[in-house]
């Protein structure tokens, strides 16, 4: 018990240091970190520019916590909304059943079964390039939403069977009380689980997009970040600062999310009376 | 905790298998992967990627590849160019066009005598005249309709000799039918094979061709091409031009990204490559001790690269079309800076709508650099900056770098003559003078209005470009313009050049590669081939209409190339041009095409200049009679 | 019967699906700003290939001609559908012209489905079998062991997992070759073996990949089933841990992770699309991006169709599946 909420405090802690990055300094910023020579060319780390200089004459460190701000705002954005509509229309699907629950399949299957990755290209390309993050998001949410659905839809329809819905059923409440009061608190950690990796397939889908140099690149993303620093050889020319800095943040960026999400899902277990210990 | 730890694992493992990776891995590899001996087998980088359709080999038809090899070392043309000389020379023809009017409408052609096809088969005028019939008979080719714009009809003769009858006059038929970049359509095919087929559909694999090599074997998936030697090589214009082929076997190979080429290159298993970036050149360079770039130092590219890159304006539309506007921007640009962020500085500036390859700057950039630096505008302020090569040397001799040259003469060779001042004070008051304001730091239009400026750039291809829109948009950013640069695929950024809907571009129309580039200065500033945008234009993307621009190429266009008046004239053009101002080129396209010398001599270079490094080229099959195996290899 | 109108459901969703989805695909490319004969003759043009303005004119009509790009929108959308559903061929690559587009997919196609099935199902086994473990042991070291590292390699991004890769097993350590390279007649061995040693690092990335979220969401559902009631009380009567794991917890924990699956197969599209790409393989993905940056409709249409087709009919399959996993569906 004592273990898991350390989890959740090591998790608060590490997304409190990419809050701090991302949503603070950049107001901080003596500069715009996307200019580009600004500054004397790979410069290693020092005390002026604590992770270097790009070979693109910015700083690092700038331009990190600008790519931050802008890859944290994808990444929750669309995950926020993406695991909302998402549970919703599942939830509905699988309760609700009838006509309700065809339209919503078939319009999650349409999206699931039409391939994300070349839809995006296509649509950056019928955008002239000017595909901006927002509008890069809102397709992510597009392609996104349908996963917890279906995956809702499925557990609301073994659960429909469980015990604990009949009693409460036949005990007279309604649908609504029903969701809110047994199957919400029961699928928390799962919702959570999802929110979690949808945030990671939003970062992870919008870097994918700018490593074939197709996000919109002169926008600072962890993703376009490392883009530069590939076409620039960085890591092949052992230039750590520069590649490294963005690959490292979402590694710890995701270690930080995903210790929040167990951290929650146990406390969730803890308040239902099963605490794990 | 555990992730701790096994993070430190990772960036240990990291760590050492870079410095692993720093050390030069020979592989003294007996045979390549396609079972050939390595040690004669040259292996050269395959420019755009896979080809998924490797067998189609046929060379009208619109989706043949032939930069994999086919058209630099299986067929041949009439005329070829050497760009080191920068003339043309007869190849599968024994002499220049020989014409037989005054007016350029009737030429004699000779063929080679003593050339076969790949077959065994003597190559004759029946072979030229199949050709053109059958070109002409087949509208699926792309290249028909122009065909049939400039042939009427031929006279075979006798088996070497035709008469070529013209629908129009060309005093450069070597241009039209030869090479005068990359390579030309007309590329012979046999007769005898060919009357047999349908050509618009005919596959033609393996093709049976002119050129030294044949095709032996493909990868089906089109990663890789093996060209073999002909044992009958003195029956090709090669042969009998320059000698026996050093390698008996190329393979042109696609390795995959750039990452790839470089650890291809470092491991001996690429002997040529393409295009590659600076850094990854840094790379190579420490991983390969047998790795040369064209210069053995410092700058290390090549210059030579036909199109000159810079920025486009839509000069029909308002504010581009006045003259002024388009000079500030050029004041308004720090040249040093933009080169510094494109190529490292590694670039040859060039003020003229001519590239500043090596025969073109000796012919027009440096004989005209008093007359710019002595240019002034009617107020009397001269633009030019002839100190650039001094200045840009001085920069990168700050940063360390080393073995540049000391006097200002062989500086100009190398940075260029000069270019415009960055001058933001009058550039201010020459915008000023045209109704423009500067409010909080900000331009606005004579309206109003902010002034926007969009820079349309290649996105992930010719990455020259690509940067050089990003580096111009930062300067013009600075300079209180909001600047902004968009990116598109190929398709994208070609159909907007075309239709002329854009407003700024990072294009390049400022080619050539000999003296007398009269035809592609029309096709990019004649004001006949002018069309409403919205229409994709054949010519004159830029929309720019000067009566004086055209009324010189129009008197140059009866010259051929040796006439008198030909250079003189396209200087006058030249110093209209700068008057006028239509589009800012800024430097010639540096290429690094380093070569691996771990199994070959006489792989072209600067000290060894007998041909540029055009591997992509048609001209690259007279590269071989050159390149030799190294005898311990 | 119940179960025969299920089916039926399911198989006029499957036909709308392909449908809309297809429609979509079609339409959207048609109103990108590139044109293919511009496209194709910017590529020629930009290879370096010199022509004169009557020549790129003369080409030009050439091209439209042949691409058979003329007509009304509408025109094109039914001779679409028409030659997707009736005739079954998409037409010449615009790219590669005359090749035709079946020929193209029916070379990339296996390459794409051999990477992608398999690669799938090792990530799906093994990652299913550590996040039960994880979940329901979540005290074993070995068990904790497997989730961190499934954590460590689930962020990083898909390239930087490759050119790990690629830099461990074919630089420094050359167990692997660097290029794609097969060899041999076709189904040969040497063939074959050639194609199974080249597609291990593709298929290893993608299965590093995909494992570590079927690790994290198989951990969770395990997790919290094992809490359940039924769990608790089957402790009570004194079932076995192995039976408990497998009869309880996994029986229950499995049906979404086959939902997934099936989903997942739309998904991986995505990920062969930067896989093939990254490491030079021969398949739609890399055909699908090629086609996209030269506007090749045709092409395009032809591989997405294809995908769409394979997805929704996987999907279908694994769909009517269900009931083998969970009867209770059988009887709505």
């Amino acid at each position: 018990m004592g273990a898991l909420n350390r989890r959740l405090k090591i998790g608060l802690a590490i997304l409190a240091v990419f809050i701090i990055l991302g949503g603070i300094l950049p107001f901080f910023s003596p500069e715009d970190p996307r200019d580009w020579i600004r500054h004397p060319r790979n410069l290693p780390p020092s005390a002026e520019h604590l992770l270097g200089t790009t070979n693109l004459g910015q700083d690092t460190f700038w331009l990190l916590s600008y790519a931050t701000q802008n890859s944290l705002f994808i990444g929750l954005f669309v995950a926020f909304f993406a695991t909302l509509i998402g549970v919703f229309a599942g939830l509905a699907a699988g309760f609700i059943g009838g006509i309700t629950d065809r339209v919503i399949t078939l319009l999650a299957d349409v999206f699931i079964v039409v391939p994300s990755l070349p839809i995006l290209i296509l649509m950056s390309s019928l955008l002239q390039g000017r595909a901006s993050l927002l509008l890069i998001s809102i397709v992510l949410i597009l392609f996104n939403w349908p996963w917890p659905a279906r995956q809702m839809r499925s557990i609301a329809l073994s659960m429909r069977e469980r015990q604990f819905v009949n009693t409460a059923r036949f005990s007279g409440s309604g649908t609504f009380t029903i969701l809110a009061e047994e199957i919400v608190p029961h699928i928390f950690s799962w919702a959570m689980a999802n929110f979690v990796n949808t945030v990671l397939v939003a970062i992870a889908t919008e870097s994918g997009l700018a490593v074939i140099g197709l996000s919109s690149l002169e926008e600072a993303t962890l993703g376009t970040t490392i883009y530069w620093a590939l076409q620039h050889q960085a890591l092949l020319g052992r230039r750590w600062w520069w590649i490294g800095s963005p690959v490292v943040a979402i590694i710890l960026l995701f270690i930080g999310l995903f210790l929040i999400s167990t951290g929650i899902s146990s406390l969730s277990a803890e308040r239902r009376g099963h605490g794990d210990a | 905790m555990n992730w701790r730890s096994s993070k430190l694992v990772l960036s240990l493992t990291l760590l050492s298998l870079f410095a692993m990776f720093s050390m030069a891995l020979v592989s003294a590899q007996e045979q390549t992967e396609v079972g050939t001996p390595r040690a004669t087998t040259l292996i050269v980088d395959q420019l755009g990627g896979r080809i998924n359709n490797p067998t189609q080999t046929n060379p009208y038809q619109a989706g043949t590849h032939m930069s994999a090899g086919l058209h630099q070392l299986v067929y041949s043309t009439l005329w070829e160019i050497n760009t080191a000389t920068g003339e043309q020379f007869p190849a599968l023809a024994a002499e220049m066009p020989e014409a037989l009017n005054d007016d350029y409408t009737s030429f004699r052609v000779t063929l080679r005598d003593g050339l076969r096809w790949s077959d065994g088969e003597p190559i004759t005028t029946a072979d030229m005249a199949f050709n053109i019939d059958m070109i002409l008979n087949t509208p699926e080719f792309p290249y028909s309709g122009f065909l049939s714009q400039v042939i009427d009809n031929y006279e075979v003769v006798d088996d070497l000799t035709i008469i070529l009858n013209l629908k129009r006059s060309e005093p450069r038929l070597a241009y039209t039918l030869g090479v005068h970049i990359w390579g030309d359509n007309f590329r012979m095919v046999p007769k005898h094979i060919w009357e047999n087929e349908d050509p618009a559909t005919f596959q033609n694999y393996p093709p049976v061709a002119s050129g030294p090599y044949t095709m032996t074997d493909v990868d089906p998936n089109g990663n890789w091409f093996l060209y073999t030697k002909r044992e009958d090589w003195q029956h090709t214009d090669v042969g009998q031009i320059f000698g026996e082929p050093g390698p008996e076997y190329v393979l042109f190979r696609f390795y995959g990204t750039e990452e790839r080429r470089i650890i291809a290159g470092i491991q001996n298993q690429l002997d040529i490559f393409t295009d590659i970036s600076p850094e990854a050149w840094d790379i190579l360079r420490d991983g390969n001790p047998n790795a040369r770039a064209w210069h053995e130092n410092f700058p290390w590219a090549n210059f030579d690269d036909p199109c000159e890159r810079g920025i486009i304006f839509a000069n029909s539309q308002e504010p581009w079309d006045n003259q002024n506007v388009r000079w500030a921007m050029a004041l308004a640009t720090d040249i040093k800076s933009v080169g510094l962020a494109t190529f490292a500085g590694i670039l040859r500036v060039s003020p003229l709508a001519v590239p500043p390859v090596q025969v073109i700057h000796d012919a027009f950039h440096k004989p005209m650099r008093d007359w710019m630096t002595e240019f002034a505008f009617e107020d009397g302020y001269q633009p030019f900056d002839p100190n650039y090569a001094v200045d840009i040397a001085a920069i990168l001799a700050e940063q360390g770098i080393e073995g540049m040259p000391e006097d200002e003469e062989a500086l100009v060779d190398l940075f260029g003559v000069g270019w415009w001042k960055h001058d933001p004070a009058k550039a201010t008051e020459m915008l000023q003078a045209e109704g423009f304001t500067l409010q909080d730091g900000a331009w606005h239009k004579p309206d109003g209005s902010p002034w926007q400026i969009t820079i349309n750039s290649p996105s992930n291809f010719e990455v020259q470009s690509q940067r050089l829109a990003f580096a111009v948009a930062d300067n013009w950013r600075d300079f209180g313009i909001d600047a902004t640069v968009q990116q598109m695929d190929g398709g994208t950024f070609w159909s907007n050049y075309n239709n002329g809907t854009f407003d700024a571009g990072s294009y390049w129309p400022g080619c050539g590669a000999l003296p007398d580039s009269w035809d592609l200065l029309d096709a990019f500033w004649h004001k006949r081939h002018i069309v409403p945008i919205g229409q994709p234009a054949p010519g004159n993307a830029m929309r720019y209409d000067s009566d004086a621009l055209s009324g010189i190429l129009d008197q140059i266009a009866p010259l051929p190339s040796d006439h008198p008046d030909t250079i003189p004239l396209l200087t006058e053009f030249e110093k209209q041009f700068i008057v006028e101002r239509p589009w800012l080129p800024m430097f010639g396209t540096s290429k690094f095409v380093p070569v691996v010398t771990t199994y070959w001599d006489g792989l072209p270079t600067a000290d060894n200049f007998y041909e540029g490094p055009w591997w992509w080229w048609s001209l690259f099959k007279y590269h071989m009679p050159f390149i030799q195996p190294k005898s311990d290899g | 019967m119940q179960f025969a109108k299920f089916v039926v459901t399911r198989i006029i969703a499957y036909v709308l699906v392909i449908w809309i989805g297809i429609t979509v695909v079609f339409f959207v490319p048609r109103f990108m700003p590139s044109d293919p004969v511009e496209s194709m003759l910017g590529r020629i043009m930009s290879q370096g290939a010199y022509m004169e303005a009557e020549q790129v004119e003369a080409m030009r009509a050439t091209l439209t001609q042949a691409f058979g790009l003329e007509g009304s929108l509408a025109d094109q959308y039914f001779g679409f559908l028409h030659r997707t559903f009736v005739t079954r061929e998409f037409g010449p690559s615009l790219s590669m012209f005359p090749t035709p587009v079946n020929e193209l997919i029916g070379r990339a196609l296996p390459w794409t489905l051999g990477l992608l099935l398999a690669s799938t199902i090792i990530a799906w086994v093994v990652g299913n079998a550590i996040g039960l473990l994880a979940g329901y042991k979540s005290r074993w070291i070995s068990s904790r062991t497997l989730e961190i590292i499934a954590i460590l390699v689930y962020p990083i991004p898909y390239y930087i997992t490759a050119l790990i890769l690629i830099i461990l097993f074919i630089h420094i350590n050359p167990i692997f070759p660097l290029f794609f390279s097969v060899r041999g007649e076709a189904w040969s061995w040497e063939f074959i073996s050639s194609a199974v040693y080249n597609s291990v690092l593709p298929a290893l990335s993608i299965v590093i990949v995909g494992f570590g979220w079927w690790v994290l969401s198989m951990k969770a559902l395990a997790s919290s089933i094992s809490e359940e009631d039924f769990v608790y009380f089957a402790k009570l009567k004194g079932a076995g841990e192995g039976r408990i794991m497998t009869a309880y917890v996994l029986r229950n924990a499995i049906l979404p992770q086959v939902t997934v699956l099936a989903l997942q197969i739309g998904a991986i599209f995505n990920g062969a699309l930067i896989a093939e790409i990254l490491f030079s393989y021969p398949g739609l993905g890399t055909m699908t991006y090629n086609a996209v940056l030269q506007a090749d409709y045709n092409l395009l249409m032809g591989t997405i169709t294809i995908s769409i087709i394979a997805v929704a009919t996987s999907t279908l399959i694994i769909d009517l599946l269900y009931p083998v996993f969970d009867p209770r569906i059988r009887q709505r």
